[in-house]
């Protein structure tokens, strides 16, 4: 059962880097707006993207 | 809602009048409302983003043909305040954006902006309704990114640039941390104690559990320290103030359960609780977080004092007039305002005399005249003259800041029946306490190694948390139902007010009707000028007309070459057209500019309709018949809130005739016309002495006061600013029908509310005599407590999945119900 005295640090080792990750992913606002990239992937196409919209249209 | 019949602008969903202009989409032709709404609408489908209209949830606002001018915002003084320079040259803005309401709305805007010169990132955050935003100012300007806003329907005002997140966004990403660092480390603790566990009951070697326990401890306290901090700064004040607040068991039994552990695993003996401490943390933070996510979900942004102040005023310094945006203005500094312009601050008059609409602040529509010395308050109107004032209170000290923060208040406050659990949870805690104590000197007694854990076990089972979240839970689910199906709620007290309501009080102008007055009739009076002619004048002049009825005019196009253009608020207008003199309004206004007015006695207003004259200065040229139709589902509403309990009754000001036409054709129920604002007032206060409680329905106009003192109100989107603010709900919708689900939504969750505090209640009582008799290990305890606490949330969730009993009135056959 030895191993365990190596296993269980390695874990806790892993367990900081994922909080790690955690932190850095949320405080960089990944996790601001769940809502906006669902959207996306619905309201994204393919097609080439729109024309530039020219610099003085007359609306 | 009936969205698909064609009489609704595809833009912004308002009912079109006849010859709407029409916009293209993917082939098939779709009628708009307005030069408005067709510009946006083109804007929006030639930049290739019309699939906006597909997946968005609520129609927007209308959109303003006229553009404005944002150039203020470019001043360096400006750029300073709103804008953050980076070393590379760009500039970083966040902008607080209206009307902004799904994500769809917020992919629309993200695109539309990206794909042009000049921005280089850009994200518009949904929740928060913010677009933070970098550009490179020698590419493009602040005033054409919201110019560009602008034109897409939305209107959006630079924030003062601060760095770094909102406080919502803060609140956000610190619970989310929290409940992430209890969530890993009740993980990695719960596989230890199974080990510690199993070990317990087939032996293992004293230094491996040692070492287990040690590990735990290691794991544990982060969680202790950081998650459940919390707990332990809410039950510290409740206790400095002397209070029993909810968090003191909380903040004990995790306290206790760590510090207990702690000393064993120091001594090497006796049994740890880290698991308990671990996981009672963890389940409580994941409650509160569906919680918090729920109301940030359903918050109104109530952000009054900005969007009533103008975007620019006239600064005098010296000889010198510059305009300036209000944030720059010091008390002490002279300011020009010119007519139609709103007041940027709390002020004195230095010079001129005018008329000032304080709608605002008092409710009445009617103008105060003000002169030299007399005050001005930020954000009421300034209608006819050109004034001097003196500033003497700006920003937060100003009264519409103090308005806004009774506003805020009111928002945060709390339904009657939470404040109930929360007194009933204060002598809950102290008796849980006393409990617990008493078990703990038995135990003492009885059996002392047993003595800790009954103690733990007790005070962890009995948390009074599932009761602390029954109602804000289920008051959460419930608003933000309301708010996908149309209907915002301002305050949470509201809903609780609606369920109970017993009479509904509705205005007839714009509430039952639609408030888009309809051209029905020409009657040319003079055989000298054709009826399109007079159309055209009458457009012309009534495009300077802010009075309702002026809108049965906007689709028609106007004669050319008008100028000299004043009105008479309520009254009528006066124009110049091609040298011509003409007026067009209300009968007296129009006979008064006659030299001979004509023999008008076939001409006089019938029952349903206003009529509007126009004159020039010799005769009367034609009469406009103006007619408002009823809003499409008016009848069924009513109906329906017939059969929900709550009696209908018309209060209107307009002439008897018409009230009772309205009346008749909702189906003879209960009217008063000719009701001023005191006489609805005293209505709605008679009928609350004689024990009933009053729904106020109104466009807000003319009725604020009233909405005010009705047990709840609601306002009619496309009332006014005011409205919006004082009502307690606000339909965005077109329709009144979102009215009888809101009253269905709020019923239910008062059930629900009963429900989570009967539930709350009986598991305490079942749970409390195990564990007192020492039946229930702590993590038993905690995982009991934890999922009562779960089961509550869950069932505050029901508010927002199950479909509410579609609004046909005819009760529906049991097993059908849920169908949808």
């Amino acid at each position: 059962m030895s191993i365990i005295y190596l296993l269980i640090p390695l874990g806790l080792v892993l367990l900081a880097l994922s909080i790690w990750a955690f932190f850095w992913a949320v405080r960089s606002g990944q996790f601001d707006d769940l809502e906006s990239p669902g959207m996306q992937i619905l309201l994204d196409d393919d097609r080439a993207p729109p024309p530039r919209a020219p610099e003085s249209r007359d609306v | 809602m009936d969205a698909s019949v064609a009489s609704v602008c595809f833009h912004c969903g308002n009912p079109l009048a006849d010859g709407a202009l029409k916009v293209w989409v993917a082939g098939i032709e779709r009628p708009v409302c307005c030069a408005g709404c067709e510009a946006a609408a083109g804007l929006i489908l030639g930049q290739g983003l019309g699939r906006f209209y597909e997946f968005r949830r609520q129609p927007l606002s209308v959109a303003h043909a006229t553009p404005r001018n944002w150039s203020i915002y470019d001043r360096e003084a400006a750029q300073r305040r709103y804008t953050h320079e980076h070393a590379d040259g760009e500039r970083e803005v966040s902008l607080q954006i209206e009307d902004l309401h799904c994500a769809a709305c917020a992919w629309l805007i993200e695109n539309s902006l990206r794909h042009g010169p000049g921005i280089t990132q850009i994200h518009v955050n949904p929740i928060s309704a913010r677009a933070e935003l970098r550009f490179q100012p020698r590419r493009i300007a602040l005033s054409q990114i919201l110019g560009r806003v602008h034109a897409l329907g939305f209107s959006a005002r630079p924030l003062s640039f601060a760095g770094g997140p909102s406080a919502f966004t803060a609140e956000r990403r610190t619970a989310l941390l929290r409940l992430a660092v209890a969530g890993f480390g009740m993980m990695q603790v719960m596989t230890y104690a199974v080990s510690l566990y199993m070990g317990a009951l087939s032996g293992i070697q004293p230094s491996l559990e040692h070492f287990l326990r040690f590990v735990s401890l290691l794991v544990a306290t982060p969680v202790v320290l950081y998650s459940a901090q919390p707990f332990f700064a809410s039950a510290w004040s409740s206790l400095r103030a002397a209070r029993l607040g909810m968090d003191v068991p909380v903040a004990l039994s995790i306290g206790a359960a760590y510090l207990w552990s702690v000393c064993c695993t120091v001594r090497g003996r006796g049994t740890v609780y880290f698991d308990s401490a671990v996981m009672f943390t963890f389940f409580l933070l994941l409650g509160r977080y569906i919680e918090m996510s729920l109301r940030h979900r359903s918050g109104l942004q109530h952000d009054a004092l900005a969007r009533l102040l103008p975007d620019s005023v006239l600064r005098l310094q010296g000889e010198r007039a510059e305009r300036v945006t209000p944030d720059e203005l010091r008390a002490g500094e002279r300011v020009r305002l010119l007519p139609g312009e709103r007041v940027p601050a709390d002020g004195v008059i230095v010079s001129g005399r005018t008329e000032v609409d304080e709608s605002l602040l008092t409710g009445e529509s009617a103008a105060r005249v003000r002169s030299q010395d007399d005050d001005l308050i930020a954000g009421t109107v300034n209608l006819t003259g050109v004034i001097e004032m003196r500033v003497s209170r700006v920003g937060q000290d100003s009264t519409l800041a103090a308005v806004s923060r009774l506003l805020e208040r009111a928002a945060a406050s709390r339904p009657h029946i939470a404040e109930v659990a929360d007194r009933v949870a204060a002598w809950f805690v102290g008796a849980v306490l006393l409990l617990a104590a008493g078990v703990g000197l038995y135990w003492l007694h009885a059996d002392a190694a047993r003595a800790f854990p009954t103690v733990l076990a007790v005070l962890v089972v009995t948390c009074p948390c599932a009761l602390s979240l029954a109602t804000p839970a289920a008051l959460a689910a419930a608003t933000t139902r309301l708010a996908r199906s149309g209907l915002l709620v301002s305050r949470g007290e509201a809903l609780e007010q609606l369920a109970r309501a017993d009479r509904a009080l509705f205005d007839k102008t714009g509430t039952l009707t639609r408030g888009n007055p309809q051209l029905a009739e020409v009657k040319v009076c003079d055989p000298g000028i054709s009826s399109t002619r007079c159309l055209a004048l009458a457009a012309a002049l009534e495009s300077h007309s802010e009075h309702p009825l002026a809108r049965a005019f906007a689709h028609l196009t106007p004669a050319a070459g008008l100028s000299g253009a004043h009105g008479e608020p309520g009254r009528g207008v006066e124009a110049c057209v091609d040298g011509v003199r003409y007026r067009i309004g209300r009968r007296d206004y129009v006979l008064e500019g006659c030299a001979s007015p004509a023999p008008l006695a076939d001409l006089a207003a019938d029952d349903t309709a206003s009529s509007v004259l126009l004159g020039d200065s010799s005769r009367v040229l034609a009469v406009f018949r103006i007619t408002d139709t009823l809003r499409a589902d008016a009848q069924a509403t009513l109906r329906q809130l017939q059969t929900l309990g709550l009696a209908p009754q018309i209060v209107s000001g307009d002439r008897p005739a018409a009230v009772a036409a309205i009346a008749h054709e909702l189906g003879d129920i209960a009217a008063s016309a000719q009701m001023t604002a005191s006489a609805k007032l005293a209505r709605v206060q008679g009928l609350q002495q004689s024990g009933r409680r009053v729904l106020m329905v109104g466009d807000g106009v003319n009725d604020a006061p009233v909405l005010a003192a009705a047990d709840v109100s609601v306002a009619v989107a496309g009332g006014t600013d005011l409205a919006k603010v004082s009502a307690d709900i606000v339909l965005l919708g077109e329709g009144l029908n979102a009215l009888v689900g809101g009253v269905e939504t709020s019923r239910r969750m008062l059930q629900i509310i009963r429900q989570n505090l009967a539930w709350a209640l009986l598991y305490n009582a079942a749970a409390v005599p195990l564990a007192a008799a020492g039946w229930l290990e702590p993590w038993m305890a905690a995982l009991g407590m934890s999922l009562s606490s779960l089961r509550v949330v869950l069932n505050a969730l029901r508010l927002l999945k199950v479909d509410v009993r579609p609004a046909s009135a005819a009760p529906v056959q049991a097993g059908t119900v849920l169908r949808a």
